[in-house]
């Protein structure tokens, strides 16, 4: 008996699956951990979100609550939530009251299965003097003993989820969008990897994905979207999407939901009573970098 | 509104209160309450928000009895513009949803209403560094000359 047969036989197993012929062998082989050779191929075939039929999608969800089990063996629950009629999601940070505690970075990466290995997080909080908003300037890498330090300000950043967003514009494949509710998504099946939209970004909101996610079981947020924190491949753009798998359920984003000093505010733009718009009218809001015409749905204010 | 008070060490305060004599005299503290009061730069006291006979209750500055879990209205007497930013969303923190019903936490969830100043902590871990991306501290942009430096380095 070869004792490296396990071994051999996994990477024969994905080569074969890569060129989408293997028949044979998949007929001889158990179905490991529910991946079937019908769902590879099934993968390799899928279409565009955009494009697919309801039959297609819901397949296509279940293929990926398979692979997560596979993967992760963990039970994750992959949803299309669609987006609300009548609702633009639209954010606005209280740059006096953060303090750089970086509580939202964290719950991001939890809740957005981002790989613990990866290097990879969605918020970058911006440590910058007082008085200055050169962002050359600034650095978040910051680690004092507390914060806030006297003399600093903080400017969390993440994706602005622009009106007019350069990203979208960019991607060669039109696997990233504008959903009717304002949120960027990325269809993670359908990106190349080819990173256009991470050098059209004026933001540095869209961060690549070097490794396949490592992510302990127990940590696995398994309340999950297809456009949102799936588990996603390799070799793909990532970024923030206002947290879609909640938000379009009325939650408030993870950031938000963490955010200890309640700095960030979040609601529907369309909604003249909502939170968002009593900000924007009643407070000196700005916007990062508005002078390229992005149109970003995420302000900044102090009082 | 998120209810607050069972998070009250000594609530209600008539267990103890109800024996003792009231004291209207204005004295620091010594016994079981702290005499640190950080708020309002010695220009209060406990009676300016404690009512002196119903112990168990808040007063506001016209010596309407306010319920503990109604804190807000007694902040609102002098903190009026906080108080309507916090009514309509720009202060405080609103709880789970940003639709359908609205709970926000109190003014004194997040301020200790004897020393209301956000207390300095300690943030959470720094993002990890890149290989080849490693952090060069305490560069000035503007008066480092960065890209001559690499260019004199390439010419050697």
């Amino acid at each position: 008996m070869n004792h490296d047969g396990g071994k051999f036989d996994e990477a024969r197993r994905r080569f074969l699956r890569g060129l989408g012929m293997a028949t044979a062998t998949a007929a001889a082989q158990p179905a490991w951990g529910g991946e079937t050779f019908q769902d590879a191929f099934a993968d390799f075939f899928q279409k565009d979100y955009r494009r697919m039929s309801t039959e297609e999608i819901n397949a296509a969800l279940e293929r990926i609550e398979r692979k997560a089990k596979s993967r992760y063996e963990v039970e994750i629950d992959c949803q299309n939530t669609p987006p609300q009629p009548g609702v633009v999601y639209g954010y606005a940070i209280n740059i006096s009251r953060c303090k750089g505690y970086r509580d939202c970075v964290h719950a991001c990466v939890k809740e957005n299965n981002l790989g613990r290995d990866s290097q990879m997080q969605y918020i970058r909080v911006l440590q910058l003097d007082q008085g200055d908003f050169n962002l050359e300037h600034s650095d978040h890498y910051y680690e004092p003993e507390t914060v806030p330090v006297e003399g600093k300000h903080y400017l969390p950043i993440q994706c602005m989820q622009c009106d007019d967003p350069p990203c979208v514009k960019a991607c060669p494949v039109e696997a990233t969008w504008m959903e009717p509710d304002g949120i960027v998504v990325v269809d993670y099946d359908w990106c190349i990897g080819c990173r256009y939209c991470m050098a059209a970004c004026p933001y540095w909101a869209r961060h690549f994905n070097w490794t396949v996610p490592e992510i302990p079981a127990e940590e696995m947020n398994t309340n999950t979207h297809y456009l949102g924190n799936r588990p996603r491949p390799r070799g793909v753009v990532e970024k923030c999407h206002f947290c879609i798998h909640r938000t379009r359920k009325g939650q408030q984003p993870a950031c938000m939901e963490a955010c200890p000093t309640g700095s960030r505010i979040f609601g529907n733009l369309l909604d003249p009573d909502s939170e968002i718009r009593y900000v924007l009218a009643n407070k000196q809001v700005f916007r990062l970098k508005e002078d390229l015409g992005t149109e970003p749905k995420f302000w900044y204010f102090s009082d | 509104m998120l209810p607050r008070k069972h998070d009250l060490f000594f609530y209600p305060c008539d267990q103890c209160h109800e024996s003792m004599e009231p004291n209207p005299d204005i004295r620091p503290l010594n016994a079981m309450h702290d005499s640190t009061l950080e708020h309002g730069r010695g220009r209060i006291w406990c009676l300016s928000c404690h009512d002196l006979e119903n112990r168990n209750y808040l007063k506001t500055l016209l010596d309407e009895l306010v319920d503990i879990d109604e804190a807000y209205l007694v902040c609102g007497g002098c903190h009026a513009n906080r108080q309507k930013d916090w009514v309509f969303g720009a202060h405080g923190k609103r709880i789970a949803n940003w639709q359908g019903d609205r709970t926000l936490y109190n003014c004194t969830h997040c301020h200790d209403p004897h020393s209301p100043a956000i207390k300095a902590r300690a943030p959470q871990p720094a993002p990890p560094v890149r290989a080849g991306l490693e952090l060069k501290h305490g560069i000035d942009h503007e008066k480092t000359a960065i890209w001559e430096s690499q260019e004199e380095h390439d010419e050697q």
